[in-house]
């Protein structure tokens, strides 16, 4: 079973097949609402671009690189214990570090992290539990040191190249989550969906995410560093 | 709808995002500060994370007074120039850090973990 396998499942008429759609509707959606904000709103905000631009825009992207991971988890529904405590380590690392590092360059070490540690906990408690209480535990565990290193790292980083690294750490954890998706694929090619209906809730979730991201990040709290 | 045309799309969405950002740039701001007097001072800000200004120019081989303000918090209040062996933390903005650059050059500043730096460039 290669990764070729997966690529041609993508075409697909299983879960697989509709992974794609789930990193286009995500994006549809994040995208829709920051150029909707910017146009009533943030483009009189001074320097914005400069600011936060980029961190908003791999927030977006990083958001749509996790909804393939919320589809299959929420379609086949049950994983044994292994590949569970995988999925909800990898996604609340991901989640928490990726979340935190961005709001940490916008608004500092604090507010970063424990936003981070949220996203994280959160996500990885949801993705972890498909597996039961080994997972559940693990994705506690993975979000809250995930959040805390994101906002750690960029404000280690903050005058040292730091737009630069959110690039390289965007683009290290997407394609972990890729990994991810692929790993999921191999675990379960023999078992059937679950359930249904997973777009409305990824559209549902990347909006929260983006819009709770973007209003922390323009109008939230901030630390001394940045007032 | 394809997948080939689902690819693109979401191609096409992120390269126009980041042209937007890349066209939306605009030029940093100037920020350089020339010593004056006998004594050369110089006050250091804090704006967006880093000291402000971030190019000092001075005078070799002339005493230096520089003062941190008020603005200046955390880390930042512990200034160092590794070359010249300078490093002080100044707690108020009434404590100075005065040195001497002994010979003309180009220096880096910064605060005592290098997270706010900047450049001393003396003629």
């Amino acid at each position: 079973m290669s990764f070729n396998h997966f690529i041609k499942e993508l075409n697909g008429n299983r879960v697989e097949g509709e992974l794609l759609k789930s990193v286009f509707y995500s994006l549809l959606t994040s995208f829709a609402i920051l150029a909707l904000l910017y146009f009533f709103k943030f483009r009189f905000i001074e320097n914005f671009t400069e600011t936060y631009g980029l961190y908003l825009f791999l927030a977006a992207l990083s958001y749509a690189l996790l909804t393939p991971l919320m589809h299959q988890v929420h379609a086949y529904k049950q994983f044994s214990c292994m590949s569970g405590m995988m999925i909800g380590m990898t996604a609340g690392m991901i989640a928490g570090f990726l979340a935190s590092f961005y709001v940490g360059a916008t608004n500092g070490m604090f507010y970063g992290s424990v936003f981070g540690m949220i996203i994280g906990i959160s996500l990885g408690i949801w993705m972890g539990s498909c597996c039961g209480v080994m997972g559940f535990l693990e994705g506690i565990m993975a979000g809250f040191m995930g959040g805390l290193m994101g906002g750690m790292t960029a404000i280690m980083l903050l005058n040292d190249h730091l737009q630069t690294m959110a690039i390289i750490v965007f683009l290290v954890g997407g394609a972990i989550l890729v990994a991810l998706n692929y790993m999921i694929y191999y675990e379960m090619k023999e078992a059937e969906r679950q359930r249904q209906g997973q777009h409305l809730l990824i559209i549902t979730i990347t909006a929260a995410l983006t819009l709770a991201t973007t209003w922390l990040m323009i109008f939230g709290p901030r630390s001394a560093l940045f007032s | 709808m394809k997948n080939t045309t689902i690819v693109a799309l979401i191609g096409i969405l992120v390269i126009g995002g980041s042209l937007f950002l890349y066209m939306s740039n605009t030029a940093a701001q100037t920020n350089t500060v020339v010593g004056s007097g006998d004594v050369q001072r110089i006050t250091l800000s804090e704006k967006n994370a880093n000291y402000f200004p971030q190019v000092l120019n001075v005078k070799a081989g002339q005493p230096v007074e520089l003062t941190l303000d008020s603005s200046v918090s955390g880390c930042y209040r512990s200034f160092t120039i590794r070359q010249l062996g300078v490093s002080q933390y100044a707690r108020t903005p009434k404590e100075t850090i005065k040195f001497t650059v002994p010979q003309p050059g180009s220096y880096r500043f910064s605060c005592s973990m290098g997270m706010g730096t900047g450049t001393l460039i003396a003629t």
